[in-house]
């Protein structure tokens, strides 16, 4: 299951997507962006899995900024204005592509998702990551905790980013309330 | 539907309800009759193209007028966000909290967790005047008296003090995220919590920050996408009329 956000400016091509994808089975949620400001806000508050982007967009911000704006697992797909040659890469798609054509592409990168995704719903926070998050939690700041845990804060960077995309949820005090609710750290640890 | 001059007002609201949200902030009084979108807005003062922009955004969803958004005066979409705040801060936020107070007294589960989510929900509202005072008492003010100063002949002496040692691209810079919480918060509650004993309660709850959320999506995307590009493009005039 994914969500998605379609990132083009062309009104058609836009609506066709659109329409393709409301039929389109492991889609969750779907938005379209037009304006490439509007694109960036999207993505910060969506949050998509797969972000169809026609290549030829120029974004306001850097295609790394782009980049840290995603989740870990979130996947590009790149609309093209020309046709494609015989060996375009999987993630390229076509303003000329048929429909046919257009499903199986677009299906195929839902079904990956869609069998990593089942995985994870069974798959709980690991035994690491509630011990990270207790420590969220608690208040400590990511750099503490690496030097608490003996790790990278970069590693509690990577392990932070897998809670809140598991959990849903984005800020300290949301992750303290998680807690608290769940019995990861009691009413007392925190007053 | 397509939204024209002639649309009569009582239709539009009709085709789309959630367009009461526009004529509220834009102070339109109810009492429609048979009038049309152009007559409303001529008697109440309101640019028509301001008021179709706006509600051609609201409605399709589809283009982003940003562009079109700069081309009037900056004090329209000031006073356009000032009373969605008032909005916001008389109105939506308050009455969360109310309700999840009611909530919380109805939780008989013998937990802590809706005195929690109220104990949440108040830290937001703290973070939320906050952001909304900066706006209202710092931008806002020198918005206007940047466009205001502009037009003069001579700008006022204290202002292009202030002028030459500010810019609005500060105010973007650490433009905070608003929302955040509010996701969390209904996320939490969504997933995490299950409703106490009143149900309707509990999903009346859920729909309003829901609504608000969406509501402060679109406010953060005309501050940010129309309302600071507009005033970065101001300030650089103001400083080619005004060099030192
Ligand atoms: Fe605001
Ligand atoms: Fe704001």
């Amino acid at each position: 299951m994914a969500k998605v956000l379609i990132a083009e400016t062309s009104y058609l091509v836009r609506k066709g997507l659109v329409s393709l994808l409301e039929q389109t089975d492991g889609v969750t949620e779907l938005k379209a962006a037009g304006h490439p400001d509007t694109i960036v806000q999207t993505l910060k508050e969506f949050s998509p899995d797969i972000i169809l982007l026609n290549s030829a967009i120029q974004m306001p911000v850097t295609h790394d900024k782009l980049l840290s704006l995603l989740h870990d697992k979130a996947r590009f797909i790149y609309i093209i204005n020309t046709p494609l040659p015989e060996d375009s890469p999987a993630n390229h798609i076509s303003v000329f592509d048929t429909k046919n054509k257009l499903t199986e592409k677009l299906s195929h990168h839902l079904r990956q998702y869609e069998s990593a995704e089942e995985k994870e719903e069974t798959e709980e926070l690991t035994p690491r990551e509630k011990l990270i998050l207790k420590h969220v939690a608690l208040g400590y700041t990511n750099k503490e905790i690496a030097t608490k845990l003996f790790i990278s804060t970069h590693t509690v960077i990577s392990h932070r980013k897998n809670i809140t995309r598991k959990l849903d949820i984005k800020t300290v005090s949301g992750l303290t309330v998680y807690s608290l609710i769940n019995g990861i750290i009691k009413m007392e640890d925190i007053q | 539907m397509h939204i024209s001059p002639h649309t009569k007002m009582s239709d539009l609201v009709q085709s789309d309800f959630e367009l009461l949200a526009v004529l509220q902030r834009l102070k339109i009084p109810f009492g429609f009759k048979e009038k049309s979108i152009q007559t409303i807005c001529r008697e109440e003062g309101i640019d028509l193209n301001f008021f179709l922009n706006l509600a051609r955004w609201y409605h399709e969803r589809d283009f982003f007028p940003g562009e079109t958004l700069m081309n009037h005066p900056v004090k329209w979409l000031v006073k356009y966000l000032r009373s969605t705040h008032s909005c916001y801060i008389e109105y939506h936020i308050p009455r969360i909290e109310e309700e999840i107070i009611r909530m919380e007294s109805l939780d008989r589960s013998g937990g802590h967790n809706m005195q929690l989510m109220l104990k949440f929900f108040r830290e937001y509202i703290s973070e939320f005047t906050t952001h909304i005072q900066l706006e209202e008492e710092k931008i806002f003010p020198y918005i206007l008296s940047l466009e205001e100063n502009f037009e003069k002949e001579t700008p006022d002496p204290e202002f292009l003090k202030t002028a030459r040692g500010y810019t609005i691209k500060d105010f973007l810079d650490e433009h905070s995220d608003i929302e955040e919480k509010l996701v969390d918060l209904r996320n939490i509650l969504l997933k995490y919590l299950a409703p106490p004993s009143d149900n309707c309660l509990f999903t009346n709850v859920l729909i309003e920050i829901f609504r608000l959320g969406n509501d402060l999506n679109d406010h953060t995307i005309l501050e940010e996408n129309v309302l600071i590009p507009q005033v970065i493009k101001l300030e650089r005039d103001f400083h080619n009329k005004f060099p030192r």
